[in-house]
C-alpha cells in the first residue's frame, strides 16, 4: 500500500523500507517516523535494532509492540553512578517485565545486551525458552543471576554466538555449567567470563574451545592459571581478542618457552586483557604479539612501570591503552613516543586511598596529548593537576570526544598557582568543539560551568563532584549545553532555583542524577507537579520513618533521580525509594 | 518502405532490437543486450517470446514513464559492457544518480519495478543521504511529504508508542496548551521590551541565587565542611575501578570497597549540620510562589496552564468509565478529534484498554 501522499504513492513501501535501511544512524531514523503517517508505519515495522537508554522510560510491551520486527535491542538500567555504590543496591533496573515482553511479541530475537540490570534465573531460562535464533547475550555490570541460569542459556541456545559477562557479579552455584553446552555447540565466537570469580572446569574449556572454530573472542577469568592458557591458546591459534587468566607463576624456562610460542602462533590476535598479577618475568612472551594489537587492557596488572613500558613500547600500532598509574609519567612518555595512532587512553590508580606515592603526574597527560595527535578519548586520574597542562591538552587534541578527568582528593586546586581549574577546563570545552562527555574535578568554581554551558554544544553527558559555589552554576548547564543528555552531580551546592528555573531542559534530556546536594523535598514536589512526562525520584536509605508524604517541604533530599518517562510511575520502588 | 518491410529487412541487420511500451502507449525500440540486462525485461523475452517488433511490444509497469526508461536504458547500457573496471562503473554512478529529487523518486520506482537490482541500491542510497542529518520537516520539504501526523504524535519518536491514553490524552492537552501559550506569547515578544524583559528576569535570577552578603557566609559555612570531608576517602570508590587490585589482596579489598561505599554517606550529624549550613546558604527563605521562575512562559499563563494540569490530572485520577465519557466530549472542542478517532490506534483498541 502506497505510504502518504505526493511522491511517496510513486512507490510501494518496501523501496522506502529499502532506502531506510541504508540509514545508520537511530537519529535519522527517529527522524523519519516523524515525517508523514506513512513513513511512521513503514519505520517501525522496518526496525530491527533499538536501544533503550533508560528502561524505565517506556513500558516494555509498548515498545515491543511499536516495533514489532526487532532483532537487537540493548537496554540500560541503573544510573552511571551506580558503579560508585551511590545508588541504593535494591533501586531497581529488573529485566524481568523486558524478558516478559519480548518473549511475547519478538519470537525472532537474536541479541540481548543489557547493562546495569538485574537480571534472574528465570529471566535466562525464559530466554533460553523463547528464542530460537537466539545468537547474543551481553550482560554488563548487571547482577542477580547465577551460574544455574548460565546453563540454562548454555544448553538450550543452539545457535549462540556470544556470551558476554563483562563485569557481571554471578553467583555461584553450579559449577559445571560450562558442560551444559551440548557436544554439538560449535558456534561461539565469543565467550567473556573474565568476572567469574570461581574455578571453571578447565577441560570442558578447552574441549569447547576446541570444537569452537569460529572462536574470536576468549576472555577467562582468574581462576584459569597460566599452564593452562598455553593449551587454550594452542586450540585457538584464529583468536583476535583474548583475557587470560591469572598471568602469574613460579618462574619456569620451559613454561615461558611454551607461552612465547604459544602467543607467537596467533598470528591475528588485535586485543589483550586480564594479565592479572603479572609478574614480571613473564610479560616478554607478549612480545610476539605486540606488533598487532590495537588494544591492550593492563588494569589488572599492578607491575612496575619499568616492565610495562617495555611491552607498551613495542605496541606501535595501538590505538587502546587501559593502564594504571603504575606506568607512571615515564612509561607514559615512552607510549608517546611509541603508540603514534593511540585513540583512547584510561590511566585508573593501583591504590587510590594508599600512602604509596606514584610519580604519575599532569606531565603524562600533557606528553601523551601532545605525542598522539589522534587521540580522542581520555580518563586519567592524578592527583595533582595544573591550568597550564589543561590548556596544553586542549591545544594538542581538539579533537577530543571524551575527557574525564579524576583529580582523587577533591577541590584540589592548581598546585602551582593554587588557584581553582576553571581556565584549564574552559580551554577544554572550548578548544574540543566536538566534545561529548565531560569529568570535571578539583577546584572550580561556577566560572567553569558558565564556559561548559556557552561552549560545550556538542556535550551530551557531563560529570560533575564537589564543585561550584552556588545555584547558579547548575543554572548555566541546564541553561546552556544544547544537547545535553545526561547530567550526574555529587556533592555540590547545587539547589532548588536552578533545577525549577530549568524544569522545561529536564524533559529534553536522559535522566539527572543529583546526590548530597541542596535540592528540597518541595522543590522535587513541585517539579513533579509540573513536569508530569518526568518521574522525580527521591532516595534515603536511611529512611527517616514514617511515609514520605508527611515529610516537610523543607526538608532535604539526599539523592535525586529524575528521567523523561512515557510509562508513568514505576511499580517496583523499594521502600527507599519514592517517586514524587 | 513501409513499416512492415522494415520489419523483414531488420533480422539481416548487425544489431537485434527490441520493443518495449510504456503506460502510455508510446514505443521505443532499444538494442538487445541493453534491454536484456535488465532481469524483467529478460524474462519477458526469454518466456513469452515478446518483444521482437513494434506490436508485440513489451507493456511495461505503470511506474516507467518513457523519460526515466531513456534514464534506466542508459544505465544498462553504460553497465552492460563487460570490459568496465570498477573505478569506471563507480565514477559512472556517481555522476548518473545526480538529478534532481523528483527524478530520483522516479528513477528508484522504476528500477524497482523493472526489479533492476543494482539501480535500486544505487537510488536508494542516494535517497537515503538525503535523509541523512535532517530534522523531519526538512524531510517533508524535499520530498514533498503531507504533514499528516497530529501535534500529540509528534511527541519525540518512543513517546508516540504510548497507548495509555491517559497519557496520550494528556499530552495531548499539554502540547496544545503549549502551543497556544506559544503563540500568545510570540505576539507578546514583537516589541523590543518584551525581549528585554526575559533577559532581565533571567538576571534577577542569577542576582537572588549568588545574593550579596549571604554568598559569603555561605562560602565560609561550606569551606568548614569540605576541609573536613578532604581527610576522607577519594570520591571515586567504584567497584570496577578499586577491583583492579590483585586478588590476593582480598581482604584489603573488601575492606577498602566498604570504606569507600561509607565513605561519603553523611553520618546523622553531619546531616543536621548540612541542614544547617544550608539554611544559612539560603537565609532567605525559598518561597516558591513567589519565585520567577523563567521556563519561557509568563507567569501568569503558566498558572493558567498548571491550573488545567492539575484540573486534568484530577479528573483522570477518579473513576475511568465515567471520565473516558467527558474527556471524548471535552476533546470534541479540539481539531485532535477526528486524529484521535480515526487515528493510527483503532478505536477497538481503546476499549479494550481494561483487560491491559
Amino acid at each position: 500500500m502506497p505510504a502518504g501522499g505526493g511522491w511517496a504513492a510513486m512507490f510501494p513501501d518496501e523501496v522506502w523500507e529499502h532506502v531506510f535501511s541504508f540509514l545508520a544512524a537511530d537519529g535519522d531514523r527517529n527522524a523519519v517516523s516523524l515525517v508523514c503517517r506513512g513513513w511512521y508505519h513503514i519505520e517501525r515495522r522496518s526496525r530491527r535494532r533499538i536501544f533503550v537508554g533508560n528502561c524505565y522510560a517506556i513500558a516494555p510491551t509498548v515498545a515491543v509492540r511499536r516495533f514489532p520486527n526487532v532483532r537487537v535491542v540493548s537496554i540500560k538500567g541503573k544510573p552511571h553512578f551506580a558503579d560508585f555504590n551511590l545508588v541504593p543496591s535494591d533501586w531497581g533496573g529488573h529485566a524481568d517485565a523486558w524478558v516478559a515482553a519480548m518473549a511475547e511479541g519478538w519470537p525472532l530475537l537474536e541479541e540481548l545486551h543489557l547493562k546495569r540490570m538485574v537480571v534472574t534465573d528465570e529471566c535466562l531460562e525464559l530466554l533460553a525458552r523463547s528464542f530460537k535464533n537466539f545468537r547474543v547475550l551481553a550482560l554488563s555490570f548487571c547482577e542477580g543471576v547465577s551460574t544455574a541460569g548460565l546453563a540454562a542459556i548454555a544448553a538450550n541456545c543452539r545457535n549462540l554466538r556470544e556470551l558476554d559477562l563483562q563485569e557481571t557479579v554471578v553467583e555461584e552455584n553450579c559449577v559445571h555449567w560450562l558442560s551444559h553446552f551440548p557436544e554439538s555447540s560449535t558456534s561461539l565466537v565469543n565467550l567473556s567470563i573474565a568476572s567469574l570469580e570461581e574455578d571453571v572446569n578447565i577441560a570442558v574449556l578447552e574441549h569447547l574451545v576446541s570444537r569452537c572454530t569460529n572462536l574470536k573472542t576468549l576472555k577467562l577469568n582468574y581462576a584459569v592459571p597460566l599452564d593452562r592458557l598455553v593449551n587454550l591458546l594452542c586450540r585457538a591459534p584464529q583468536l583476535a581478542n583474548l583475557g587470560t587468566g591469572r598471568f602469574t607463576a613460579e618462574y619456569r624456562p620451559e613454561l615461558f618457552s611454551k607461552l612465547e610460542s604459544a602467543f607467537a602462533s596467533c598470528k591475528s590476535m588485535k586485543s589483550l586483557s586480564g594479565i592479572c598479577e603479572a609478574v614480571p618475568e613473564y610479560l616478554p612472551a607478549i612480545y610476539p604479539i605486540c606488533d598487532g594489537l590495537t588494544s591492550l587492557n593492563l588494569c589488572d596488572a599492578p607491575v612496575n612501570g619499568a616492565s610495562l613500558t617495555k611491552l607498551v613500547s613495542r605496541c606501535k600500532n595501538l590505538q587502546r591503552l587501559w593502564v594504571m598509574d603504575v606506568i607512571e609519567d615515564d612509561g607514559l612518555a615512552a607510549v608517546a613516543s611509541s603508540c603514534k595512532l593511540l585513540q583512547e587512553l584510561r590511566v585508573f590508580p593501583c591504590d587510590p586511598y594508599g600512602a604509596d606515592p606514584v610519580s604519575l603526574t599532569e606531565h603524562g597527560l600533557v606528553t601523551v596529548s601532545t605525542g598522539c595527535p589522534m587521540l580522542q578519548s581520555v580518563l586519567y586520574f592524578c592527583r595533582q593537576m595544573t591550568n597550564d597542562a589543561l590548556f596544553a591538552v586542549a591545544r594538542s587534541s581538539p579533537n577530543l570526544t571524551c575527557f574525564r578527568l579524576c583529580i582523587i582528593d577533591p577541590h584540589t586546586p592548581d598546585y602551582v598557582t593554587l588557584e581553582p581549574l576553571d581556565a584549564g577546563f574552559s580551554a577544554i570545552v572550548e578548544s574540543c568543539k566536538d566534545l561529548r562527555r565531560l569529568s570535571v574535578s578539583g577546584l572550580l568554581t561556577n566560572n567553569v560551568f558558565r564556559s561548559i554551558g556557552a561552549s560545550a554544544d556538542c556535550l551530551e553527558m557531563l560529570s560533575i563532584a564537589f564543585a561550584g559555589d552556588s545555584d547558579a552554576g547548575l543554572h548555566y548547564i541546564l541553561s546552556g549545553c544544547k544537547s545535553l543528555r545526561k547530567l550526574e552531580i555529587r556533592d555540590c551546592p547545587f539547589g532548588d532555583k536552578a533545577l525549577l528555573a530549568n524544569a522545561a531542559k529536564l524533559e529534553t534530556m536522559r535522566s539527572l542524577w543529583m546526590s548530597s546536594c541542596f535540592v528540597s523535598l518541595g522543590a522535587c514536589r513541585l517539579l513533579a507537579q509540573k513536569m508530569p512526562l518526568l518521574n522525580v525520584e527521591v532516595m534515603d536509605e536511611k529512611k527517616r520513618g514514617g511515609s514520605w508524604d508527611s515529610q516537610p517541604d523543607d526538608c532535604l533530599v539526599e539523592k535525586l533521580y529524575v528521567y523523561r518517562t512515557v510509562a508513568g510511575q514505576r511499580s517496583d520502588t523499594p521502600p527507599c525509594v519514592w517517586t514524587v | 518502405m513501409s513499416e512492415s518491410d522494415m520489419a523483414i529487412i531488420k533480422p539481416e541487420a548487425m544489431k537485434s532490437y527490441i520493443w518495449l511500451q510504456c503506460a502510455d502507449g508510446s514505443i521505443q525500440q532499444v538494442e538487445e543486450e541493453v534491454a536484456m540486462f535488465c532481469p524483467m525485461i529478460c524474462r519477458e523475452i526469454l518466456q513469452t517470446a515478446m518483444g521482437s517488433s513494434k506490436n508485440y511490444a513489451i507493456s511495461l509497469p505503470q511506474r516507467v514513464n518513457p523519460a526515466i526508461l531513456s534514464l534506466v536504458l542508459d544505465y544498462c547500457r553504460f553497465h552492460q559492457v563487460p570490459g568496465r573496471s570498477n573505478k569506471e562503473r563507480k565514477s559512472f554512478d556517481e555522476k548518473f544518480i545526480r538529478i534532481d529529487t523528483k527524478r530520483l523518486c522516479e528513477l528508484t520506482s522504476a528500477a524497482d519495478s523493472l526489479q533492476l537490482k543494482p539501480l535500486v541500491d544505487l537510488t536508494s542510497r542516494a535517497l537515503a543521504r538525503m535523509i541523512e542529518g535532517k530534522t523531519p520537516e526538512e524531510i517533508r520539504e524535499t520530498f514533498h511529504l503531507p504533514d499528516d501526523l497530529t501535534e500529540e504524535e509528534k511527541l519525540e519518536p518512543l513517546k508516540n508508542a504510548n497507548d495509555d491514553l491517559r497519557i496520550r490524552l494528556l499530552n495531548r492537552l499539554y502540547a496544545k496548551k503549549r502551543k497556544e501559550l506559544k503563540e500568545r506569547q510570540k505576539q507578546k515578544d514583537v516589541e523590543v521590551e518584551a525581549q528585554r524583559k526575559d533577559e532581565r528576569s533571567v538576571d534577577e535570577i542569577l542576582s537572588f541565587i549568588n545574593g550579596d552578603g549571604d554568598s559569603r557566609t555561605a562560602k565560609a559555612a561550606k569551606n568548614k565542611k569540605k576541609n573536613r570531608r578532604r581527610k576522607e576517602q577519594p570520591k571515586y570508590s567504584s567497584r570496577t575501578e578499586s577491583d583492579k587490585l590483585p586478588k590476593k589482596e582480598v581482604s584489603t579489598v573488601c575492606v577498602v570497597r566498604n570504606e569507600a561505599g561509607i565513605g561519603y554517606s553523611p553520618s546523622p550529624s553531619r546531616i543536621s549540620e548540612m541542614q544547617d549550613s544550608a539554611e544559612d546558604a539560603f537565609a532567605p527563605k525559598v518561597d516558591f510562589e513567589d519565585v520567577d521562575i523563567d521556563d519561557g512562559l509568563d507567569p501568569a499563563m503558566k498558572e493558567e496552564l498548571d491550573r488545567e494540569v492539575e484540573d486534568f490530572a484530577r479528573r483522570l485520577n477518579s473513576d475511568w468509565p465515567e471520565r473516558m465519557q467527558e474527556i471524548l466530549s471535552l476533546s470534541q472542542e479540539s481539531r485532535a478529534v477526528p486524529d484521535f478517532m480515526n487515528g493510527n490506534v483503532s478505536l477497538r483498541r481503546y476499549t479494550g484498554l481494561d483487560g491491559r
